[in-house]
């Protein structure tokens, strides 16, 4: 089990990763960031990915397939962004926003390792 | 001190030198050389770059309706009434810890939020929206809006 902060340390150390939010889409506030570049402003990501996770619910729900999202991939031309929303209990309304650069990430084991965070991080 | 047999802790009164608060200034509401449809413009554009918004009213710190956007049934005198109570507050808790200037405030009820932003130092932008609105993204959103409010406001 991994406190918030040991956790988003552990995402940092995936391969490639550039920097990793855990924000709540109930109001797209984030909990914590960790890394990001003077550039990229994790929370102006976090604000707009809560819109990207909440079409998406709403999509799966109009469509009635009774199911969640387990994660998300994004692939930009120089990134990968991947999204991925808590399932435990005391994770109800959150998700596990992650950065990777694309030239020196291996995304298989980046979506595995994130995984692992996301089931070891207790709030 | 006592009423009966029972003992009230009391909070002795206490009057910090604090500096007097600074005199408000004089009221906008009713000024028609306002460039109001350009006020109205970044209100409107408020409601429609955010998902949620249900209006927002422009008003004065004394309390007073400049201008707003806001949808039949809600009462935005109503509302620059309340966002001003809202910055009264907001400036009492400014001039005991010393904080500067009220830069806004946000309510969350049950079923929605009333956002206020300091439009330079005359003027409040009350914000209404609903209680799944993205409050992350209009707190980005509204603190420009409102400076360039303030732009427009010290124009005329």
């Amino acid at each position: 089990m991994a406190n918030l902060d040991a956790a988003l340390k552990d995402a940092m150390t995936i391969d490639g990763a550039i920097g990793v939010a855990l924000v709540d889409y109930t109001s797209g506030m984030t909990l914590g960031v960790a890394g990001g570049t003077p550039e990229i402003d994790l929370t102006i990501a976090a604000a707009g990915n809560t819109d990207v996770v909440r079409a998406k619910m709403r999509t799966i729900e109009m469509l009635k397939l009774n199911d969640d999202i387990e994660d998300m991939l994004i692939t930009l031309g120089g990134q990968y962004h991947i999204i991925r929303p808590l399932t435990g209990s005391n994770g109800k309304g959150l998700f596990l926003y992650l950065m990777l650069s694309k030239t020196r990430s291996n995304l298989a084991l980046a979506r595995h390792q994130l995984r692992t965070i996301e089931e070891q991080l207790e709030l | 001190m006592s009423t009966g047999d029972t003992f009230l802790p009391r909070r002795t009164a206490q009057r910090p030198d604090l500096p007097p608060p600074p005199k408000l200034p004089p009221s906008l509401a009713g000024n028609p050389s306002l460039p109001y449809p350009a006020i109205g413009s970044e209100l409107a554009e408020l409601r429609l770059q955010i998902p949620g918004v249900h209006g927002s009213v422009l008003g004065g710190v004394d309390g007073l309706r400049i201008t707003h956007d806001a949808p039949a049934g809600m009462d935005p005198d109503d509302l620059a009434a309340m966002a001003a109570a809202t910055f009264g507050l907001g400036r009492q808790v400014s001039l005991r810890l010393g904080h500067g200037e009220f830069r806004q405030s946000t309510v969350r009820n049950q079923s929605g939020y009333f956002a206020v932003y300091a439009v330079g130092p005359q003027a409040l932008l009350s914000v209404v929206g609903h209680d799944a609105i993205n409050v992350a993204r209009l707190h980005m959103y509204a603190p420009p809006v409102a400076e360039r409010l303030a732009k427009l406001l010290a124009q005329a």
